[in-house]
């Protein structure tokens, strides 16, 4: 069935059809994946490069744009809440969004951007310059050695700047609730009281699903790019609208399913 | 009648097909152990794609490709690596991996298959680098390297895990006239001295001459002639005599 993976196909094809490629290939990729990972072959070396790459390299601007997200969540939800005197709920308000939505979201949104297109494009050059081709040919199985680090590097460092990202975003919310006005310890008691640490693990287990969304889409694009370096460009921008895309819709779904009721 | 021990390749009724666009038509061919074979053609007669299928990294439509017992056509990924191994292919730019060393692309395949202490593969590395008459070049990065070392670079990797049949995808395109002269004797020479069955695929006449014992001819995903370089330049049918002469007249012999 793994097969199938390598297997050339012409670029003409209708949108429906498109997608059940996709889909398919997406399923391919996947199971090829786990049953390598089966294995217990793993190449540790490239893994801990990814990680390096998608994880510590990727903590500034998590840090930075989930900051912000707090800081514009506080700015508006202390001046509303502030009107009926209850400024310090802000704390709650930017919390609960942060921990549940903004952190798990912008985390990958952002990794998506970053690391999507750069394992789409290395990938794809690889591809297009005939190296997949080459590893193959030199035994090695390229779903091992360059789709399972970048899938395993992705679902342990996204969790870990998704908490990065939690912290990031409620400091930025203390920031600026602080500056107009609300006291910080009424802030913190409001985070503590209005989350709890299912929202945490919830944000979490969402993030870790973007996770695979990235990286396999990532690699999906890569593998399947054609033509030179015209391929590549285009594999990189596929690679960085569907992941996003991707990312927003199962969001909804996870958040109908972990917090619905809550 | 030959058994199966006196060939390297022996493809059975090969056909490759993209959607509805048949790129191979009912190829066969038989590669001797020890002999060099040329595939002559075009661009776009099929000659990569043929080449991929033999190594296994494209799927015929149909057909059989024997190594020995094994039909490399019916196997499935897993199942094909020792058979690859038996194999080394040159890429037509190399396909070197460019983010390793030479060093490190030498190794690449020995590195995942045995058991071997690393100064061993360093020796492995430098023997083979210098069989491909490189030397002092093991810690260079791919992009540090012309055209010629890359492609010699290529050929020291597929040698590294000691293969029995070799195959060249246009090993001299895009070289210098005295850089192609050194890839064919290095093809000739890994040949005798080797003993290496190798498979060229080219559409460089000169070349195709100089390092042949027989060469096939392929035009629109079809063997048009195969025989040997005499029996070559002797034939009757259309599409070699035209493929020869203007190879001829482009050539600098017939410069005015
Ligand atoms: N994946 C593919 N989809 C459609 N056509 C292809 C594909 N791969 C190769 N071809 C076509 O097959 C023909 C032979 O290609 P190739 O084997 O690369 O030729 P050569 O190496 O002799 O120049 C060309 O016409 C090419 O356009
Ligand atoms: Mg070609």
């Amino acid at each position: 069935m793994e097969e199938q993976i390598w297997t050339e196909v012409s670029e003409k094809r209708g949108a429906v059809s498109a997608v059940l490629h996709f889909v398919g290939s997406m399923g391919l990729l996947l199971t090829a994946s786990l049953r390598s990972m089966a294995s217990f072959r793993w190449e540790w070396r490239e893994i801990v490069h990814q990680m390096a790459f998608i994880g510590v390299a990727s903590v500034p601007i998590v840090a930075i744009t989930t900051l912000f997200s707090g800081a514009v969540l506080a700015l508006y939800s202390a001046s509303l809440l502030m009107r009926f005197g209850a400024g310090s709920l802000s704390g709650g308000a930017v919390g609960l969004s942060i921990a549940r939505e903004i952190a798990p979201v912008l985390t990958a949104i952002m990794v998506a951007a970053r690391c999507g297109s750069a394992i789409a494009a290395q990938i794809a050059s690889m591809k297009v310059t005939e190296q997949i081709d080459a590893m193959r040919a030199l035994a090695v199985n390229p779903i091992s050695y360059l789709v399972v680090p970048r899938l395993v590097a992705a679902l342990v460092m996204l969790p870990i700047l998704c908490v990065v990202a939690n912290f990031a975003g409620i400091f930025g919310g203390a920031f600026v609730a602080s500056a107009l006005g609300v006291p910080s310890f009424a802030y913190f008691k409001a985070v503590q009281l209005f989350t709890d640490s299912y929202d945490l693990t919830g944000g979490i287990i969402k993030v870790a699903v973007f996770a695979v969304i990235v990286a396999l889409v990532g690699c999906q694009q890569g593998l399947s790019a054609q033509g030179g370096a015209a391929g590549v460009g285009h594999a990189t921008t596929r690679a960085v609208v569907i992941s996003m895309v991707l990312i927003y819709i199962t969001n909804y779904f996870l958040a109908d399913l972990l917090f619905a009721k809550t | 009648m030959r058994n199966a021990q006196d060939y390297a390749v022996r493809v059975d009724n090969l056909v490759y097909r993209v959607d509805s666009k048949t790129i191979l038509d009912s190829l066969n061919l038989e590669i001797r152990r020890g002999e060099v074979l040329s595939i002559m053609g075009g661009s776009g007669s099929g000659k990569t794609t043929l080449l991929k299928c033999i190594v296994g990294l494209l799927k015929p439509t149909s057909g059989a490709i024997w190594i020995g017992e094994q039909n490399m056509a019916v196997l499935s990924e897993a199942q094909r690596a020792p058979l690859r191994r038996t194999l080394g292919i040159v890429f037509q730019y190399a396909a070197l991996f460019d983010y390793l060393t030479v060093e490190q692309n030498v190794i690449f395949g020995l590195e995942r298959q045995r058991d071997i202490k690393r100064s061993e593969m360093r020796k492995i590395a430098r023997e083979r680098l210098d069989w491909v008459g490189l030397s002092d070049v093991e810690n260079l990065y791919p992009s540090q390297l012309s055209g010629g070392m890359r492609k010699r670079v290529g050929l020291a990797r597929a040698l590294a895990t000691d293969p029995q049949t070799v195959l060249f995808d246009e090993p001299t395109s895009g070289l210098d006239p005295i850089t192609t002269h050194q890839i064919d004797s290095l093809i000739t020479r890994l040949n005798r001295e080797l003993n290496l069955t190798a498979v060229v695929v080219s559409h460089d006449v000169g070349s195709v001459l100089r390092v042949s014992d027989r060469i096939a001819m392929l035009a629109q995903g079809r063997f048009v002639e195969t025989g040997s370089v005499t029996e070559i330049l002797h034939s009757s049918n259309e599409q070699v005599r035209a493929f020869l002469e203007a190879a001829r007249s482009t050539s600098v012999e017939s410069a005015p």
